[in-house]
C-alpha cells in the first residue's frame, strides 16, 4: 500500500520534472518575443505582442465573452459535418468490402473526390447550402470523406489470409467472418482515418467560414484581421486550436478505449477485468 | 496391394482418412502442385508429411482439410467425400493465427462460439485445456504478452477445442526456435496420444517428422507426389535422447535416399 503510493508519487514527481523544460522553453520564447515588440525589433501592428493577445483573450474569453457563440457554432459545424462524413465514408467502404461489384464502382468516385482540392468546393457548397451553418457542415463531411473511407475500407479488405483459412476451416459463415474478424481488425485503421478525418473536418469548417458567413471563429478572425486587430485575431485562432485539440483527444480516448489491445497498459487492465469475470462465473 | 492382408472390413474400419488418385493443379493446369496421391490413415495414427518446398505437403494438407477442392480423385474422411470444412476435422498454421483482441481463454473458445453459443461448460473445457498445453496461469493474457512458443500452445488448445478427432498441423512450429520446438513437439505426442486424435503433420525436418511419427509420407517435387511411406516402428513415449539411436538413423537415411533419388 505505503510502497505502491510511495511508486505513484514518484511516477507523478518524474512526470512534473520532465514537464518543466517544455515551460521553460515556451517561456523564453514568449519573453523574447515580448522583447522584441517593446524594443521596436518586430513591428507590433502586425505582429502584436504577447501581453496585447492575452489581453484580447481576457477580453474574447472572460470579460465580454464574445468568443463563445462563434466558438460553439464552428465547434457544431466541425462535429456534425464530421459525423455525416464518417457515416457515409464508413457505410461506403463496408459496403464495398463486402461486394467487388459495388467497390470498382465506388473507387473511381472516391479518388476523383480525392484529387479534386477538397477546399476549392467551397463556393459551390456555399451556392448549394447557403450561408448558414449547411454549407460549413457540408465542406467539412466532404473533407474528412476520403482519409476515412479508404482507411476502413483498407482495414476491413487487409485481412491475414492465414486467420482468413482458420474461421473457414471452423466453418464461419460470411456473417461470422465479419463480425468476427474483418470488423476488429479493422479498428485501428479506421481509428487512424477518423483522426485524420477529424481535423481535416474542422479545416473545412473553418475555410467555409472564412469564405462566406455570419457566425463562426473563422468569421470572427477574418473580421478582426480586416480591423488589423491582430491581438483580437490570434487570440481567436487560439480558439481553433482548443477545439482542434477537444477533438482530437475525444478520438485519442476512445481509440484508447476500444482499440484497447494496443495498449499495454489497457491490456493490463481488459486481463484483470476478464479474469474477475471468469472468478464471478466459477463462484456461481 | 500392400492391405491385402487384412481382412476388407478392417480396413475400412480403421483408416479414417484415405485419398485415391489425388490430383491438383494451379493456375490453368500449368502448376502440378500434386499428382495422383494415394494414401490411408489408421484411426489415431500419427502421420508426417516431409518434403522439400513445393512438394505439394501443405497442398495436401488443405486438401484433407476441404479448403480447396482437389482437381482429379478423392479425399475420404470417416467414409464420406470431403466437399469442404468439417466438425471432425481441424487445422493449426506456422502463425499462431490468435485475434489480438481475445484473451488466450476466448482465442479457445473461438471454434465454440462459431458454432454456437458457447456454455460454461465449453468454458471449463477451453480452461482445461489450457491447462493441459501448461498455460493455465495465462488464460486471461493477450497474445501480444505471450511469447511465440506460448502463443502456439494456445493455438494448440485451440486446435483441441474443436473436438475434431482428425488433426491437420502445417509447419506448427516451424518458426520458433529449435529447444521451443523441441519441448513443444514432445508436449504434442503426450497431448494427441492422451485425446487419441488422428494427426497429419507437415514438417521439412526430417528427424522431427521421424521423430514425432508412426508412419513418413516422403514427398517430392516437380510434380508433387508421395514418393514412399515409411513406418516408425520406434517404441512410444519416445525420449529426444532415441534420435542418436541406430534404428532412428537407419530411417533418417530411408527418406534421405528417397528425397535425394529423384
Amino acid at each position: 500500500m505505503t510502497n505502491a503510493t510511495l511508486a505513484n508519487d514518484a511516477r507523478i514527481l518524474d512526470r512534473i520534472i520532465r514537464f518543466v523544460p517544455h515551460v521553460v522553453l515556451l517561456g523564453l520564447l514568449i519573453g523574447a518575443w515580448e522583447l522584441g515588440a517593446r524594443t521596436g525589433l518586430i513591428t507590433s501592428i502586425m505582429i502584436p505582442r504577447p501581453s496585447a493577445i492575452g489581453g484580447a483573450i481576457v477580453k474574447l474569453y472572460v470579460t465580454e465573452g464574445t468568443i463563445w457563440r462563434h466558438f460553439f457554432v464552428t465547434l457544431t459545424e466541425a462535429v456534425v459535418g464530421f459525423a455525416i462524413g464518417a457515416s457515409v465514408a464508413i457505410g461506403l467502404a463496408v459496403a464495398s468490402s463486402l461486394s467487388e461489384v459495388f467497390k470498382r464502382y465506388v473507387i473511381p468516385y472516391a479518388i476523383v473526390l480525392n484529387v479534386t482540392p477538397g477546399i476549392a468546393l467551397t463556393p459551390v457548397v456555399i451556392a448549394w447550402f447557403g450561408y448558414g451553418m449547411g454549407s460549413k457542415m457540408a465542406l467539412a463531411a466532404i473533407l474528412c470523406f476520403f482519409p476515412i473511407f479508404v482507411n476502413t475500407l483498407t482495414g476491413l479488405v487487409q485481412v491475414d489470409e492465414d486467420r482468413e483459412d482458420l474461421f473457414t476451416s471452423l466453418g464461419a459463415s460470411r456473417a461470422q467472418i465479419f463480425a468476427k474478424l474483418r470488423v476488429p481488425s479493422a479498428l485501428p485503421l479506421m481509428f487512424a482515418g477518423l483522426k485524420i478525418g477529424l481535423t481535416t473536418a474542422l479545416i473545412g469548417a473553418v475555410v467555409a467560414e472564412f469564405a462566406q458567413a455570419t457566425d463562426g471563429v473563422g468569421v470572427l478572425m477574418s473580421r478582426f484581421s480586416f480591423q488589423l486587430d491582430m491581438a483580437s485575431s490570434i487570440a481567436t485562432l487560439l480558439s481553433m486550436t482548443v477545439i482542434g485539440l477537444m477533438l482530437f483527444y475525444t478520438m485519442e480516448f476512445l481509440d484508447d478505449r476500444i482499440v484497447f489491445w494496443r495498449r499495454e497498459s489497457r491490456r493490463a487492465a481488459a486481463s484483470r477485468a476478464a479474469a474477475r469475470t471468469w472468478s464471478g462465473q466459477a463462484g456461481k | 496391394m500392400k492391405d491385402q492382408i487384412m481382412a476388407p472390413d478392417t480396413v475400412a474400419a480403421d483408416i479414417v482418412v484415405s485419398g485415391r488418385g489425388v490430383g491438383k493443379t494451379f493456375a490453368d493446369g500449368s502448376v502440378v502442385a500434386l499428382k495422383n496421391a494415394d494414401f490411408g490413415i489408421k484411426r489415431g495414427s500419427f502421420v508426417s508429411l516431409v518434403g522439400p518446398s513445393g512438394c505439394g505437403k501443405s497442398t495436401l494438407l488443405r486438401l484433407v482439410s476441404g479448403l480447396i477442392a482437389p482437381s482429379s480423385g478423392a479425399v475420404t474422411v470417416h467414409g464420406t467425400p470431403v466437399t469442404g470444412p468439417r466438425r471432425d476435422i481441424s487445422m493449426m498454421f506456422q502463425k499462431a493465427t490468435l485475434l489480438e483482441w481475445r484473451t488466450a481463454l476466448d482465442n479457445v473458445l473461438l471454434p465454440t462460439e462459431i458454432a454456437g453459443t458457447p456454455t460454461q461448460a465449453d468454458r471449463n473445457r477451453a480452461m482445461d485445456l489450457l491447462k493441459l498445453v501448461g498455460l493455465g496461469d495465462f488464460a486471461f493474457s493477450f497474445p501480444a504478452q505471450l511469447s511465440g512458443g506460448m502463443q502456439q500452445r494456445v493455438a494448440l488448445a485451440r486446435l483441441l477445442q474443436t473436438g475434431a478427432d482428425i488433426l491437420l498441423l502445417d509447419e506448427p512450429f516451424g518458426a520458433l526456435d529449435e529447444f521451443t520446438r523441441e519441448r513443444l513437439n514432445t508436449e504434442l505426442m503426450r497431448i494427441v496420444a492422451e485425446v487419441g486424435a488422428t494427426t497429419l503433420f507437415v514438417t521439412h525436418n526430417i528427424s522431427e517428422a521421424i521423430f514425432l511419427a508412426d508412419q513418413v509420407f516422403v514427398m517430392t517435387s516437380r510434380p508433387g507426389q508421395v514418393a514412399k511411406i515409411v513406418d516408425v516402428d520406434l517404441d512410444r513415449p519416445r525420449p529426444l535422447s532415441i534420435q542418436t539411436s541406430p534404428a532412428f538413423n537407419a530411417l533418417v537415411a530411408d527418406v534421405r535416399e528417397t528425397l535425394g533419388a529423384v
